[in-house]
Formats: structure tokens, C-alpha cells, sequence
């Protein structure tokens, strides 16, 4: 409001945090969240996804680097109630307090007019327990009231730290829906989460975060293309293999009686077999999702940082 | 800065804390008009003022609530979305300064008011020899309030220094209540308590105590037992919000 060309675009920049003098939580972490989009922000327990948040808010220091948003750092937003909404795993509520009279609260610390408490409260479906203590609260309802605080000021750039836990299969369905639709408005959405299939279906793009480290960021059809394969199974392995060779393939064989094929499309496969005359017992496509990927960007932990796909860190 | 102190208030208004240390407040206040007058102590005016002088004694009650008023945030964290909505720790702290001294000067309101409706007639009855406007006892309510509206303060400072509830609460209890007058029996660094926080409420609205020998140590003048209190209001305030408030919040 104040900064009408403010852009809402998140620049991580070289971000590094150092807890007690050697452990590297994030590690010179680089990557952009634009407007217009749902950007999930993954990696394992651990992997420095909080602390990153927490540094975009400003709530930790960075030993080095920095990070923006509309190109201020968030300690320097005016009104940052009113640019950027948060919610955190571990931001809290008074057990005594009701959920609307937490919203007041911070409505008038945000100068808003009280009514947007009760808008909120409908917007998340917490209206019945409005008047309810937090303490009774279940902890989807908590997270939804974290929702509702972090909507409070109609904000342009949307920080979620795993907003999905402990939300029922409908409220996350609705969760989905929401997110979709702010990013729709223009808004930037950048939410964190270790489940990842929940992310698949929400974010157009992804950032990985593995040891404080950027392991990949960018669109998830970019992150997986080229990556489906061809699963056969066949009672004549060396058969099926024979009839591979020649091929641009990368051939996997998971137990004697089935090969994963990475290369071919399920049609040219099955052709393969035919005219080699192999017998199949199963010929199928398996898209290689973004689970998996995400298994094997961060698998053993040893993993050196991949460059980046395109579009990668802007 | 309005607007933030009204959100402290409101803060203070959907959670129960403060009615239940106001009862506190209230009690103390009641016990220490009644200890003295049904005791038969109160001869003339100047033991009346020191009577209403002790009101002061609820300094306690309004320290834990300002104790409270910053740890409680660290506590259940809302401190988060606290500072997220207001970045600057100084306005934060500010804020409940403002605050938390109205509330003391409240606390004090009723505090006096129930001094006043239970001795007043008492006294008269007794037929004491007083009048409200002598013999320092407008200096001793007026004590009252001053050391209310800044004990808020105190716990406020010590609250944001040590951000764990418990261990502000307990701590500054205990110094306040025992280890303040442990001090004073001790040779040597007995010479420090007209320096520490009681010894300025007693110089300020202990109306008899000022002008006595306590086990060798004098009291400093009323305007020396200001400045003592104004320093631990806010010197941990002031080191609160630039070191221990801005630490990372995690």
C-alpha cells in the first residue's frame, strides 16, 4: 500500500547461517521466488528450510548474505504486516486467549480495522471456534489459525512453513485450492514442506534444499523432464536386454525379472521386445515424479550440489 | 506507538494474568491497612502515612505482570508474530513501557481507593487524630504511584534480559522479597541497599524508614530513591531490547 511499486519478489542471495560458530545450517543459498506463483520450498528434516524463513523474516541474522523482499530486507519493510504474511511451525499462541481475540490482537498491532479478524477467521473455517481458547484447539485448527494471522493483511508475498501438517485430507485439498488461487491474484506464495506430493500438485516451481545447500531449484516440468521411464517385466531378462542393445537407453534391472528403462517411450519399448521377440508380462510408463527426484538429489546426503536447471537461482 | 500500546493492552484484556494480580494487588493493599489498624498502631498522622506507604508493597504484583508481559510472549511465541508485525525491538519494548506503567498507575488507583474505603473509617472510628492532606501522607501516595508506575517497568527490563519465564519470575521474586533485606544484615554489603530496588521504594513512600538508621545504613533522599528506581526500570529495559530481544528468534 505504502510501496505501491514494490514487486513482491524474494531474492535469496548468498545466504549462510552459522549456529554456534561451526555448524552451517544454510550454506551461501541462492534462489528467487517470483510473484504470480506457488513456489515450494523442500528438503528434508533439517536441510536449513526453517532457518532460511526465518532469515527472509528477519528473524534470524545471517552470518552472510542476504535476503529481500521487493528488495528491501524485511526488518526494513514499512508496514510489513501489510506486505508480507507468515506462518511459522513454531509461531505460537497464548493457550488462554481465544483464536478471534489472537487475531485482534494482531490487527491492531498491524493497524487494521478488527473486522478483518472475523474476515479471516471465515476465509480459514475457523468461525465456529472463533470464540473458542486456543488451548482446545486441534492442531489443524492451530494451523489454520496461523493461516488466518498470516492473511490478516491482505499481503502480496505469502511465507509458509509446512502449512499442510496436521491438516485432514479436506483441509489440505482446501489448502491446495487457497494457494492456487492467491497465486493467481499475483501473489507471491513460497511454502516449505517435507510432503512433497502435496507440493507436486500445488507449486510451479520448486527450490531443494539439502545440508543448507541449494540442490536444484526450478519448474517442476523442467526438474523432471527426461526423467520418466519404461518398467518391463519379462520371464527372459537377457532377451529383453539383447534387444535393448544399440539404444540410447540407461537400463535398471530391479530384481531378475524386471528391467526400468530410461531412454525409450513406452511404444518404442514394446516394439523393441516384439521384434526381438521377447515375452512380456508387463509393459508400463512410470512417470518419474518429483518424490523420487527429490530421493535422489538428496540421497545419502553426500550429494554435491547439481547446477542448476534452467531457470535456475535469477 | 499508539496503536501498539493498545494492542498491549488488548494483549493484557483477553488473557486472565492481570485480574488475578490485581486481586493480589488488592490484598496486599487490604492486609496493610489492616494489620496496623487492628493491631492499634496508628497513634496520629504520621503512622497513618506510613500505613498507606505501604500499598507500595504491591511493587511485587506489578513486577511479575511485567515479567509476564514479555516473557509470556517468548513462552508461547508469540513473540514471532510480534516482531514480524513490528521489526523494531525498541518500538516492541517501548510500547509495553507505555503500557505496563499506566497499568502500574491503575494497579496503584485501586490499591489507594481500597486503602482508603477500609481505613478511613476505621480511623475515624478509632478517632485519630489525621488529616488525608498532612503529615506526609500525600507524599506517601504519591510514593505509592510512582513506584507502581515503574516496578511494571522493572520486570518489563528483566523479562526482555532474560526472555525464561520461570527463571525471571523466580529470580526477581526471590531478590526482591528475601535477598534484598539479606543484604542489609550483612556488614559491608549492607551499604548497597539504599541502592537496590526496595531501598528506593522505601525512600520514596516509607515515610518513617527515610528518616532512620536500618541496621547502619541510610536511606538516599526521596529524589536519590527516584533516581535508583528509574535506573533498574530502565537500564535492563534498555539492554533488553538492544541485545536480548534481538537475538535470533528460533
Amino acid at each position: 500500500m505504502s510501496q505501491p511499486a514494490m514487486d513482491g519478489r524474494i531474492v535469496v542471495d548468498q545466504l549462510t547461517k552459522v549456529f554456534g560458530g561451526n555448524v552451517r545450517a544454510v550454506d551461501q543459498l541462492s534462489f528467487t521466488v517470483e510473484p504470480g506463483s506457488v513456489t515450494g520450498f523442500l528438503g528434508p528434516n533439517g536441510a536449513g528450510k526453517t532457518t532460511t524463513l526465518r532469515m527472509v523474516l528477519g528473524l534470524v541474522h545471517p552470518t552472510g548474505g542476504r535476503a529481500t523482499i521487493g528488495g528491501l530486507p524485511y526488518r526494513q519493510l514499512h508496514e510489513p504486516g501489510r506486505i508480507v504474511g507468515a506462518a511459522l511451525e513454531s509461531s505460537g499462541f497464548h493457550p488462554a486467549r481465544t483464536g478471534r481475540n489472537h487475531l485482534r490482537v494482531l490487527a491492531t498491532v498491524a493497524g487494521l480495522p478488527e473486522a478483518r479478524a472475523d474476515q479471516v477467521l471465515d476465509l480459514v473455517g475457523l468461525r465456529d471456534a472463533a470464540r473458542r481458547k486456543v488451548r482446545g484447539y486441534s492442531m489443524g485448527m492451530r494451523q489454520r489459525l496461523g493461516l488466518a494471522a498470516a492473511l490478516l493483511g491482505d499481503p502480496r508475498v505469502l511465507v509458509l512453513d509446512e502449512p499442510a501438517n496436521g491438516l485432514d485430507p479436506d483441509g489440505i485439498r482446501w489448502l491446495r485450492g487457497l494457494l492456487r488461487h492467491l497465486a493467481g491474484e499475483g501473489r507471491t506464495v513460497l511454502v516449505s514442506s517435507h510432503q512433497l506430493n502435496e507440493v507436486q500438485e500445488v507449486a510451479d516451481r520448486v527450490v531443494i534444499l539439502n545440508h543448507g545447500r541449494l540442490v536444484r531449484s526450478g519448474s517442476i516440468a523442467e526438474l523432471t523432464a527426461g526423467t520418466d521411464s519404461v518398467v518391463v517385466r519379462t520371464p527372459d531378462a537377457p532377451a529383453m536386454h539383447a534387444a535393448l542393445t544399440g539404444q540410447p537407453v540407461q537400463v535398471d534391472q530391479t530384481d531378475p525379472a524386471t528391467l526400468r528403462i530410461r531412454g525409450l517411450s513406452v511404444e518404442q519399448v514394446g516394439h523393441l521386445a516384439y521384434a526381438g521377440g521377447v515375452e512380456l508380462h508387463e509393459l508400463r510408463g512410470e512417470r518419474f515424479d518429483l518424490e523420487q527426484l527429490f530421493f535422489a538429489l538428496t540421497a545419502a546426503g553426500a550429494q554435491p550440489p547439481v547446477p542448476t536447471a534452467a531457470g535456475g537461482p535469477a | 506507538m499508539i496503536r501498539l500500546v493498545r494492542a498491549e493492552f488488548l494483549k493484557l484484556r483477553t488473557t486472565q494474568v492481570w485480574f488475578w494480580l490485581l486481586l493480589g494487588a488488592i490484598a496486599i493493599s487490604a492486609l496493610t491497612v489492616i494489620g496496623p489498624l487492628a493491631g492499634g498502631d496508628p497513634k496520629n498522622g504520621r503512622d497513618v502515612a506510613e500505613m498507606f506507604g505501604s500499598a507500595a508493597l504491591a511493587y511485587v504484583v506489578i513486577f511479575v505482570l511485567g515479567v509476564l508481559g514479555v516473557t509470556t510472549e517468548f513462552r508461547y511465541q508469540t513473540i514471532t508474530a510480534t516482531v514480524l508485525l513490528t521489526p523494531s525491538r525498541w518500538a516492541v519494548v517501548t510500547a509495553k513501557m507505555i503500557t505496563y506503567a499506566l497499568l502500574g498507575i491503575a494497579y496503584a488507583l485501586v490499591c489507594v481507593l481500597v486503602q482508603l474505603a477500609i481505613a478511613v473509617p476505621w480511623l475515624d472510628a478509632k478517632g485519630v487524630d489525621y488529616s488525608l492532606g498532612q503529615d506526609g501522607i500525600p507524599h506517601a501516595v504519591g510514593g505509592v504511584f510512582l513506584v507502581l508506575a515503574l516496578f511494571g517497568i522493572v520486570g518489563l527490563g528483566i523479562g526482555a534480559l532474560v526472555r525464561n519465564q520461570v527463571v525471571a519470575v523466580s529470580v526477581g521474586v526471590i531478590f526482591l522479597v528475601v535477598l534484598e533485606n539479606v543484604f542489609l544484615a550483612i556488614p559491608g554489603v549492607k551499604h548497597v541497599y539504599p541502592y537496590l530496588p526496595e531501598g528506593g521504594i522505601r525512600a520514596i513512600a516509607d515515610v518513617t524508614a527515610r528518616d532512620q538508621d536500618l541496621n547502619g545504613v541510610r536511606l538516599l533522599p526521596v529524589g536519590g530513591g527516584v533516581a535508583v528506581l528509574l535506573l533498574w526500570a530502565f537500564v535492563p529495559a534498555i539492554i533488553g531490547a538492544a541485545f536480548s530481544m534481538n537475538r535470533d528468534i528460533t
